[in-house]
């Protein structure tokens, strides 16, 4: 099963990354008076806050569905539990900065875990 | 090559709605593509929420100066925003607006996934409509700051979404978290969800396919949802739900908006009635696309029954949930004549529309783009004023003269600061009785939505305005107990700018007046004897 989910991984991380050029064009083209370093954190932020995390929670069901399917709608609902566990983290005392770099790490690492406990 | 459509789309909608908006770059030097009080508001909380850490309470100068105020607002939005502000190395004025506009994107690219579902023809064709977000009176969700109910119902597309695919394995895990973040965004849009839901289960009762094991993931995802928006669930109770309660009330306009209506789809109509029509006759196999845009279309039309407000913003989103409508209504009437469809005309037919809805030509009756651009009404002047009061002692106490730009005055909070606004009537008697006074009718501007709420234990609220008199919040004030005095020189306006630079000149005669901070567009006095007599009131 581990190695099913790293095939399927690895088969989809061109996909990936053609994504984030396919973006970067798009948003060059959008905001084409930015500069393209601010560009680059812009779009790198979005993938680690929101793309990344949402392939690793819709990687359960890349079986039932396609890729760009599961990238799309992975991406809002890592921002629903981004922003979900944020407000309750920051009710009990974390601080909000660090959140942008636990909350996604933490989906991932779950996301990847349930993914090869799959049977 | 279906891809290469939707990236192609992707970059319209990016390049006509933040992209315009914006003035084509992400960072600014201050809010811009603000237009009205609202997006200041929420762009302030984000701002406090950062400096706090949490959103436990409302900062003072949100909640007209009381202190542990409950943080009311639907959470997601300004959580999002902040951790975008802090990866990205952005203002957070520039990261809540531009994901309200990238969510809403997203949104439309789940929609155009749902209608696939149904049809790929129906779906590409579909697509162009989604122009019309992108231009007034829709606009306004964006512009004037709608933007947690914008972003709910981006999460709303995706709820639908999720129930479409029920009977996906273990597919209460995506139901519950898309059906939470509708709660923690923008509450009432939970109403809308629940009305889709209960048209979507009656469909699938009807056409006998609503099974136990449906039953049980629905019954699963609506616990989880509730388990994991209960703490702000009981707050929206104990401030919105106390403060807004719902009364029957018909509201045909949208008093004070530009709303949208259904008539201002012009001849697209035709289309949509035509999608209405046809879906009627497939009633027993209603694709959750058109039970979604069904639902939508009721929720858009439930001012007539008290929900106003909430009813009105649905309709930002009608050009994407009613799309289906449009796409199937002339995929439909075009089968009649091309009885074998092929992908060509499809694409055809879309770009016809993308150049219709563009503008290209311009044709009265069909809705089309208008490019708005424009900085929206802060500027750098006001805006490197504001930032230097925030950085003033922290207990200072800051009275503002008028300016057409503080009647927005949820700018005001830019100060982080307790402030006082002039009223507007008593700054313009003062000028036609041409008088310099010490006491000014003013308000104690700040955010009331929803209440000004204490909370005292777990179920337990208090208001905690009772304990003020009422002129604390409208009513005279001296100016000579306040810290800090702005007075703006409006170039638009001779008449205001020759009255307050009257009165900045009266007030330094004093020599415990002191000018701190002057630019092309504003003038702040700071009193070093508070209370003392700062100015002597005659007529001029």
């Amino acid at each position: 099963m581990k190695k099913e989910v790293f095939d399927a991984i690895k088969s989809e991380l061109s996909y990936i990354g053609l994504l984030f050029l396919t973006l970067m064009i798009i948003f060059k083209i959008a905001f084409f008076k930015e500069n393209v370093i601010v560009l680059l954190r812009v779009i790198l932020s979005l993938f680690w806050l929101f793309v990344l995390p949402g392939y690793f929670i819709m990687l359960y069901w890349h079986e039932k569905l396609g890729f760009v399917e599961r990238i799309i709608i992975g991406t809002i609902l890592s921002a629903g539990i981004i922003g979900t566990f944020s407000y309750y983290l920051g009710l009990i005392g974390l601080n909000i900065k660090y959140h942008d770099i636990l909350l996604p790490a933490a989906i991932i690492f779950v996301g990847l875990f349930i993914n090869l406990r799959k049977t | 090559m279906e891809k290469i459509c939707l990236a192609v789309f992707v970059a319209l909608f990016l390049y006509i709605g933040p992209g315009t908006i914006f003035g084509h770059s992400i960072m600014h030097v201050f809010p811009y593509g603000y237009y009205a009080s609202d997006t200041f508001q929420h762009q302030v909380r984000a701002d406090a929420i950062k400096d706090a850490g949490n959103f436990r309470n409302e900062a003072f100068y949100i909640s007209k100066g009381a202190e542990n105020i409950v943080g009311h607002y639907p959470p997601l939005i300004y959580h999002i925003s902040i951790i975008f502000s802090y990866a990205a190395g952005i203002e957070a004025y520039d990261a809540i607006y531009f994901i309200v506009f990238f969510f809403a994107i997203v949104g439309i690219t789940i929609m155009y996934l749902i209608i696939k579902d149904f049809n790929r023809h129906i779906a590409l064709i579909s697509l162009p409509l989604a122009i019309i977000m992108f231009t007034y009176p829709l606009l306004i969700g964006f512009t004037w700051g709608h933007w947690p109910s914008v972003l709910a119902q981006s999460f709303l597309i995706v709820f639908a979404w999720c129930l479409m695919k029920i009977e996906l394995k273990h597919s209460f895990v995506l139901i519950s978290i898309a059906f939470s973040s509708v709660l923690l965004t923008h509450t009432s849009e939970g109403v809308f969800a629940f009305i889709f839901m209960a048209l979507f289960f009656a469909a699938r009762f009807i056409a006998k396919k609503l099974n136990r094991a449906e039953i049980k993931n629905i019954a699963i995802a609506m616990s989880i949802s509730f388990i994991a928006s209960v703490y702000y669930v009981i707050i929206f109770m104990n401030t919105w739900s106390r403060t807004q309660p719902y009364t029957f009330l018909i509201e045909p306009l949208w008093d004070g908006n530009p709303g949208f209506y259904i008539a201002n789809f012009g001849i697209i109509l035709i289309f949509i009635i035509a999608g209405i029509i046809f879906s009627s006759f497939k009633l027993k196999e209603m694709h959750t696309s058109i039970i979604f845009a069904f639902a939508m279309l009721l929720s858009g039309f439930l001012n007539y029954v008290g929900f106003g407000l909430r009813s009105f913003q649905i309709r930002f989103f009608w050009p994407v949930y009613l799309s289906v409508f449009f796409g199937f209504g002339i995929y439909m009437l075009l089968k009649i004549v091309f009885k074998k469809w092929s992908i060509a005309y499809t694409i055809t037919l879309s770009l016809i529309f993308v150049l219709l809805l563009m503008g290209y030509p311009k044709i009265s009756f069909i809705p089309s783009y208008t490019k708005s651009e424009s900085q929206g009404i802060m500027d750098s002047y006001h805006w490197s004023a504001l930032k230097w009061l925030s950085n003033t002692e922290p207990n200072s106490k800051i009275y503002f003269f008028y300016s057409d730009i503080y009647d927005q005055d949820a700018v005001l909070r830019n100060t982080k600061r307790f402030h006082y606004l002039i009223d507007r009537d008593s700054f313009v008697n003062a000028i036609q009785e041409k008088k310099i006074k010490r006491y000014y009718t003013s308000e104690l501007p700040g955010d009331s939505g929803g209440g000004i709420i204490t909370r005292t234990g777990i179920f337990s609220f208090e208001d905690a305005t009772t304990k003020y008199p009422q002129d604390y919040f409208f009513g005279p004030q001296d100016i000579c107990k306040f810290d800090y005095i702005v007075l703006d020189k409006p170039q638009s306006d001779k008449d205001i700018r020759i009255y307050n630079m009257l009165v900045a000149s009266e007030l330094l005669k004093k020599n415990f007046i002191e000018k701190k901070f002057d630019n092309e567009a504003t003038i702040i006095l700071k009193n070093n004897k508070i209370g003392a007599d700062c100015i002597e009131e005659r007529s001029f």
